[in-house]
């Protein structure tokens, strides 16, 4: 009866953690590891091509470049965690970014206003979707397929005989035209790390009152230090030009929101645990339904906040917002995105993080192969083999961690 | 073995169950004891599974009784059951592999948060509790940070029942917990449903393994073939070779203590 159990009444539970070898930390704590990695060599890789990519005005293109798909990819992972997929979420995009211009030119309703309503119409489209699966128990990439282009469709109506909303002028340009910079830029960035601390710092205080393991370096002053160091050079690189741009804070908002909601809430919980085994999940008296149908609804929703902001950046709307017919690139990249980063195409496992990673690989690039002089046909191929071989990395990873079925 | 003056925590009394035109149970009557591991054994389709569905209220009876504590109680569904006080641990575990132990254990359960902080998981707490679980059960071996899809057989096993007892039940059923495991992996196992009726749980156990766990683990074996409860034994007083023999039908006596 000699198990490590009965001799280890006293240990720490912290000791036995440190038998976990370096495959199985590259799976979870370390999973952002070799995107980083990727990212930073690209990055190496395109400053010694481009005496153009390292600058602030290239870098404020990039990251802005990288927030439409991000946003969509980051409302992505919510239906990818639960095991299902939204193909619907350019058209989603798309319709939304063409109300929102309806309302406001046609009915000439105040911005915010708008922008509201088409953002509330994705997460009814997404709750919708959802619920069409839950309820039929039908494929949701087969169903959203079919809403995808039922939005397609709905889109060329909404659309004026010109085919064409402007939004110059309109008031709806000024989001993504809006940069903050100087003190208030500053001002963001200390309050958005101030309210990062917090998190971290509750985490910690709750665990030293519980008597557990809590060290201060590990949870608030690393994380902080690499947040805070991140936000810092993004800000000391922009400030060159105009300052943070608006979509790229909206953006960082939304990454921070969706990053605590999948991370600390039930709710986030719920949906690892649905993704890895649903019937586990119902067993423990989880209401997986409306899970799922919550997570569809948030990719709607962000889905048509992104197609919002591309209206706004370009100015109007069109047949080929949101991608044009099927969801062209904007689909397939958000997907690439979420899937590069590390976010499972069968449920269960990938962060939100993964997801911004993904995008700045993707709008890299693009960007970088753009200032190379590299046509786009081969943008296509080095986005597609990179997809390829983000996947096989995934699944190496998976091999070494061992025993994960997930 | 408690004595007859002790009133069973459980008792089942002639029940029936029939799928279709097969019949799965006939007239079973079981009394299960605080601090006591009962096995339940039995050939492939002698109602072992059935039994312990309907004592989860995942099935319903045709027929028959159940008293929880001397009151009469209609077991209506699985939370009916485990509002009672009875949990299962069913052989497929239901973990899920991606969740670390603390996950696992507390899943659909956790302690949260106002909503104002999105019910927030209150890990810390849930951590210390789920650790203290674990000590209580002896399992202290067991990584609580860990995914549990990283982990071996018998600590899978180990942690869906450290689950079950999480909120103190006083009835647990354990359906085949050391079919998938090693030798080593079993026995601990063994002494954990042993650490369980130790605290005063009855606990129901099938399993197939007569010689090496059920003999050495359990303190009454009843005996089913056919959906009928053909015998029981003290497991003290009885062989392997005897309990296999109640089990395929060579040897047709009524034994027992009680």
């Amino acid at each position: 009866m000699e198990t490590p159990s009965t001799t280890q009444d006293s240990a720490h539970p912290a000791a036995v953690d440190q038998r976990r070898s370096f495959g199985e930390r590259l799976s979870s704590d370390l999973r952002l590891l070799p995107v980083a990695a990727g990212l930073i060599v690209l990055f190496v890789f395109f400053a010694t091509q481009s005496d153009v990519f390292l600058t602030s005005r290239n870098l404020n293109n990039l990251l802005v470049q990288s927030t439409v798909t991000g946003i969509v990819a980051l409302g992505l992972v919510f239906v990818l965690l639960v095991g299902e997929i939204d193909l619907s979420v350019a058209a989603t995009s798309g319709v939304a970014s063409v109300l929102m211009s309806k309302l406001v030119i046609d009915a000439g309703m105040p911005v915010p206003a708008a922008v509201a309503l088409g953002t509330l119409s994705g997460v009814v489209i997404g709750a919708a979707s959802g619920r069409w699966v839950t309820l039929m128990g039908v494929p949701s990439f087969v169903v959203t397929l079919g809403v995808g282009l039922v939005l397609n469709g709905i889109q060329l109506v909404l659309l004026p005989r010109t085919g064409r909303y402007n939004l110059l002028n309109s008031g709806v340009e000024k989001i993504a035209a809006t940069n903050i910079a100087g003190a208030s830029a500053w001002a963001l960035l200390i309050i958005g790390l101030i309210l990062f601390a917090a998190v971290r710092l509750s985490t910690l205080a709750a665990r030293r009152r519980a008597g557990l393991t809590a060290s201060a370096v590990q949870i608030i002053v690393l994380p902080l230090v690499i947040v805070g160091g991140l936000g810092t050079a993004t800000l000391l690189i922009l400030a060159q030009r105009n300052g943070l741009p608006m979509p790229l804070i909206l953006y960082i908002g939304i990454l921070g929101v969706t990053g605590y909601v999948t991370t600390e809430t039930r709710f986030g919980l719920y949906l690892y645990a649905i993704g890895n085994n649903i019937e586990a999940a119902r067993r423990s008296g989880i209401k997986v339904e409306r899970i799922k149908i919550t997570a569809f609804a948030i990719t709607g929703g962000l889905s048509a906040f992104a197609g919002i902001l591309a209206a706004s950046r370009i100015l109007g709307v069109s047949v080929s917002s949101g991608g044009g017919i099927g969801g062209g690139a904007l689909l397939l990249e958000s997907i690439a995105a979420a899937v590069i980063g590390g976010v499972s195409l069968f449920g269960g496992r990938g962060r939100v993080t993964g997801a911004l990673f993904g995008a700045l690989i993707i709008a890299t690039v693009s960007n970088g192969l753009n200032l190379m002089g590299v046509a786009n046909e081969a943008r296509l191929i080095v986005t597609g083999l990179l997809l390829v071989i983000a996947v096989s990395v995934d699944r190496t990873i998976e091999k070494l961690a061992g025993g994960a079925q997930g | 073995m408690p004595s007859d003056a002790i009133q069973p925590i459980l008792s089942l009394r002639g029940i029936h169950k029939s799928f279709g035109g097969v019949q799965a149970l006939t007239d079973v009557s079981l009394d299960l004891y605080s601090g006591e591991v009962v096995a339940l054994v039995g050939d492939n389709g002698a109602g072992k599974t059935t039994l312990i569905k309907s004592m989860a209220g995942v099935i319903r009876a045709d027929k028959g009784q159940f008293f929880f504590e001397g009151n009469e109680v209609t077991l209506s569904g699985p939370a009916a059951a485990s509002d009672l006080g009875i949990q299962t641990v069913y052989q497929d575990l239901a973990l899920c592999n991606n969740l670390d132990a603390v996950q696992n254990i507390f899943l659909g359960r956790e302690l949260t948060g106002p909503w104002w902080s999105g019910f927030r998981v209150r890990r810390a707490d849930c951590e210390r509790k789920a650790h203290e679980v674990l000590q209580r059960l002896r399992l202290s071996g067991i990584s609580l940070t860990r995914n549990v899809g990283a982990m071996s057989g018998g600590q899978r096993q180990n942690i869906a029942i450290a689950r079950s007892i999480l909120w103190q039940p006083k009835v647990v059923l354990l359906d085949e917990p050391t079919a998938a495991l090693s030798h080593t992996a079993a026995e601990a196992v063994g002494k954990l449903i042993r650490e369980l009726a130790s605290h005063g749980l009855a606990v129901l156990v099938i399993s197939h393994d007569i010689h090496q766990f059920v003999i050495d683990v359990t303190d009454r074996i009843e005996v089913l073939r056919l959906g009928r409860k053909v015998a029981s034994f003290a497991s003290k007083q009885v062989t392997g070779e005897q309990v296999v023999s109640a089990m395929v039908g060579g040897n047709e006596e009524p034994a027992g203590a009680r």
